[in-house]
């Protein structure tokens, strides 16, 4: 009994303290929510720079009433899946993407976000327009310094990780890159083109990566190499894929066996038997005497 | 400790008390503290002083001393296993029989018989091995062309060990050596192996070891056990329990034939280090050299500064470990070569006397009755290499004095070999006439009391090292071995 009580004492307080305030209006938006958007917003969208993966939100609270966004940018997947008609509208648009759970988003931080799109739509041109990624044509020297970054043969500027060791492509060779990212093979279809998979490069938002590259943000160049390899990979994609299984597969066959033939080397001299091999060579000499 | 070959008859009885006592539990059906080996034959475990595959013992450039089975540098890249050690098929796999087939068959034409059961799995078993497969040359074809030790004959020798008429064996009775210098203990990862002060009993504590099985490996007479069930190893205790309350261990005091002799030797560690780094043929009297005659005024003199009490120097001085392996020179260490320095020394066996039949007369005179040893059936050689690191002369030596004991004895109770002859033969086997009638004695006519001196263990001495005594009475009991934690 005491112990409930304890237990209700202590939970009224965690209560409270977690209720929201009243919306309060037109409060300039904070650095921190800035920052936060910024952060994991603007790999997807702009706001009044054009679509990417996700919708420009430019004037979105005149397409939906903020409750609604505050309610989608909480639990995505959970409202599009629900059967809600103007999230299936944007689903399709999307190309059947779903939008990613933000990291460490809630009710309060949503509401800063959805005031910070009104405000931000009602001026002529949003600092949050796009990342500005130069418009230049993708050359040959772009594919091959892509890929040398891809694969970790050259470093990036701020000392972010190769994509290889979390990701694969077809085509790689050998054992093939990392399985614990997506394949990226079709990356730039997916991501609907060069405009937005190089916002993403910009500011990874999901939820491994973003703690990965906080603070090794990829350069404007490099982000460009990257994007043309990736479409130089899409382009001439080839059905490879189950054949680059197959082969990882008799790749660590092959090896497995190599490391066993080598420890049965190294340790060849060990002990093996002693009763067995007598009595073999015994029966075997008292044999060819007896013939 | 000394073993008198030439009394033991083979029984088997030594190791049958012991495994009544000690290793008649789940995990240890296979070990054998004490067994019995024919010789020539491959022992148990099978072939166990080929150290080409064992890898036991000690080995040495003459500037270092070094562990053959283990090293720090050989210790990473076989860190997940032990090597070199004996497997269950080089020991046995240990069976019982199913007895109730005999009661319970149906009736029929054929005799039931009770079907052999593995006492590890539980299931029927092919018997093709045992812990004394090759007793009294069974099966030598296979086991005694094997001994590693006749490879110092020739071929002609030993065609002529197996030779009609001329065939040999004897029996070698083996314990843990209790050794000076024990490699076992050196090999030890956990620190959980130990010689005890007070009387170089060599145990495993129970609670320290990890498993690692080091001293298997490195005890070249294989005699440390892994105890499957409790995952520790385990070794002959020498029953030490019994010593402590003055009783001789149970393999000692079952013996028929009286082979066995206990009792402490006064000796100077300092010298083992020195001894062990010497050739093969000077180790027989480099451990000699260690032990220390309990007469000498400077010795004991040092003993009592050492703190070793009256007790103990004055049973050390009754020893007849030290009459026979030190003063009369009759016991050698079995393959002293693998440089432990065995405390566990051997009386060599004067085979056999032959008897010489002409028509239904025996011949009895004395030159056909004691034929020279270096026409024993057993030759020389292989005697040297089993108990002398191939130092004939020390097997030669306790052959001839045993001999002449026996002429000199004839002489005393039948009296048809001639007096002079008698001392002549004494003589040349460098023992006086009080010393062959001690070695009689003592080989012959020991009592209970000549044979086992056990010095006063001094275990409440011991004990108050480690613990007040009287705390140690009101905190001890029957019950768990730690203290039960509340929880």
């Amino acid at each position: 009994m005491r112990r409930q009580a304890v237990l209700r004492v202590l939970v009224l307080p965690a209560f409270l303290a977690g209720a929201s305030g009243p919306l309060r209006a037109q409060d300039a938006p904070s650095e921190e929510t800035i920052a936060f958007f910024r952060q994991n917003c603007m790999s997807c969208h702009t706001i009044g720079g054009g679509r990417l993966t996700g919708p420009d939100l430019k004037g979105a609270h005149e397409r939906a009433d903020e409750a609604w966004l505050v309610d989608f940018v909480l639990d995505p997947k959970g409202v599009i899946d629900s059967g809600d008609p103007y999230a299936a509208e944007i689903f399709r648009d999307a190309r059947g993407v779903y939008m990613t759970q933000v990291p460490g988003i809630d009710r309060a931080r949503a509401e800063k976000l959805v005031r910070l799109i009104v405000s931000e739509s009602a001026k002529e041109k949003s600092e949050f327009a796009g990342l500005q990624v130069s418009d230049r044509p993708l050359t040959d020297a772009d594919v091959a310094r892509g890929r040398q970054l891809f694969l970790g043969a050259a470093t990036y500027q701020n000392g972010a990780p190769a994509c290889v060791s979390c990701h694969t492509l077809s085509g790689l060779g050998g054992l093939g890159g990392g399985t614990l990212g997506p394949d990226l093979t079709d990356v730039y279809d997916r991501l609907e083109g060069r405009k937005a998979l190089a916002a993403w490069l910009g500011s990874p938002p999901s939820m491994v990566m973003q703690p990965v590259f906080e603070g090794h943000a990829l350069d404007g160049e490099e982000i460009l190499a990257l994007v043309g390899y990736l479409k130089s990979v899409a382009e001439g994609q080839e059905e490879a894929q189950p054949a680059s299984t197959l082969r990882f597969v008799l790749l660590g066959f092959a090896g497995a066996a190599f490391l066993l033939l080598l420890f049965d080397f190294l340790w060849r001299k060990r002990y093996r038997a002693t009763r067995r091999p007598l009595l073999r060579t015994s029966r075997h000499a008292a044999a060819g005497s007896h013939s | 400790m000394v073993f008198h070959l030439d009394k033991c008859i083979g029984c088997h009885t030594c190791s049958i008390a012991c495994k009544n006592v000690w290793t008649d539990r789940e995990g240890t059906e296979y070990m054998w503290w004490n067994n019995v080996e024919t010789k020539p034959g491959t022992g148990y475990p099978t072939k166990w002083e080929d150290q080409e595959s064992y890898k036991g013992g000690w080995k040495t450039d003459g500037k270092k001393l070094e562990l053959r089975s283990t090293s720090k540098r050989k210790i990473v890249p076989n860190i997940f296993h032990n090597p070199s050690q004996p497997s269950l098929d080089d020991y046995y796999e240990p069976w019982t029989y199913d007895y109730s087939e005999l009661f319970n068959a149906p009736e029929g034409d054929d005799q039931p018989v009770a079907r052999p059961v593995s006492m590890i799995t539980g299931e029927p078993l092919d018997l093709e091995a045992g812990p004394n497969w090759d007793d009294d040359l069974g099966g030598s074809e296979v086991y005694a062309a094997n001994d590693p030790n006749l490879d110092v004959l020739s071929d002609q020798q030993q065609q002529q060990m197996k030779a009609i008429e001329r065939m040999v064996m004897f029996y070698l009775p083996r314990i843990c050596n209790h050794c000076l210098n024990p490699s076992c203990v050196a090999s030890c990862p956990s620190g959980a192996m130990y010689k005890r002060g007070e009387d170089g009993i060599v145990l495993i504590n129970q609670d320290r070891c990890r498993a690692w099985r080091s001293c298997i490996s490195a005890c070249p007479y294989k005699k440390t056990y892994y105890n499957w069930s409790t995952g520790k190893s385990e070794k002959c205790i020498l029953c030490f329990p019994r010593l402590e309350s003055g009783e001789a261990p149970a393999c000692f005091h079952s013996c028929v034939g009286r082979i066995r002799y206990l009792g402490n030797v006064l000796y100077d560690a300092d010298r083992i280090r020195e001894a062990a780094l010497l050739p093969d043929d000077a180790l027989v009297e480099a451990q000699r050299d260690t032990i220390l005659d309990p007469e000498d005024p400077a010795v004991l003199d040092a003993a009592r500064r050492c703190g070793i009490p009256e007790g103990v120097i004055e049973s050390a001085q009754k020893s007849p470990v030290y009459r026979f392996a030190k003063e009369w020179k009759l016991g050698l260490p079995l393959h002293v070569e693998y440089r432990t320095f065995p405390m566990l020394f051997y009386v060599p066996p004067l085979l056999p006397v032959m008897s010489v039949s002409e028509g239904d007369l025996v011949r009895s005179d004395v030159d056909e009755l004691f034929a020279d040893i270096e026409k024993a059936r057993a030759p020389i050689a292989y005697l040297g290499k089993l108990f002398a690191a191939g130092n004939e002369g020390k097997v030669r030596y306790a052959l001839r004095k045993q001999l002449a004991v026996r002429i000199w004895r004839r002489h005393c109770t039948v009296g048809d070999v001639d007096e002079a002859a008698a001392r002549l033969a004494l003589n040349e086997a460098d023992c006086s006439p009080e010393q062959a009638d001690e070695i009689y004695r003592l080989s012959a006519l020991a009592t209970w009391d000549d044979r086992f001196v056990i010095p006063p263990f001094q275990r409440e001495m011991a004990m108050e090292m480690i613990a007040d005594p009287h705390e140690h009475r009101s905190a001890a009991g029957f019950g768990f071995r730690d203290a039960p934690r509340r929880s």
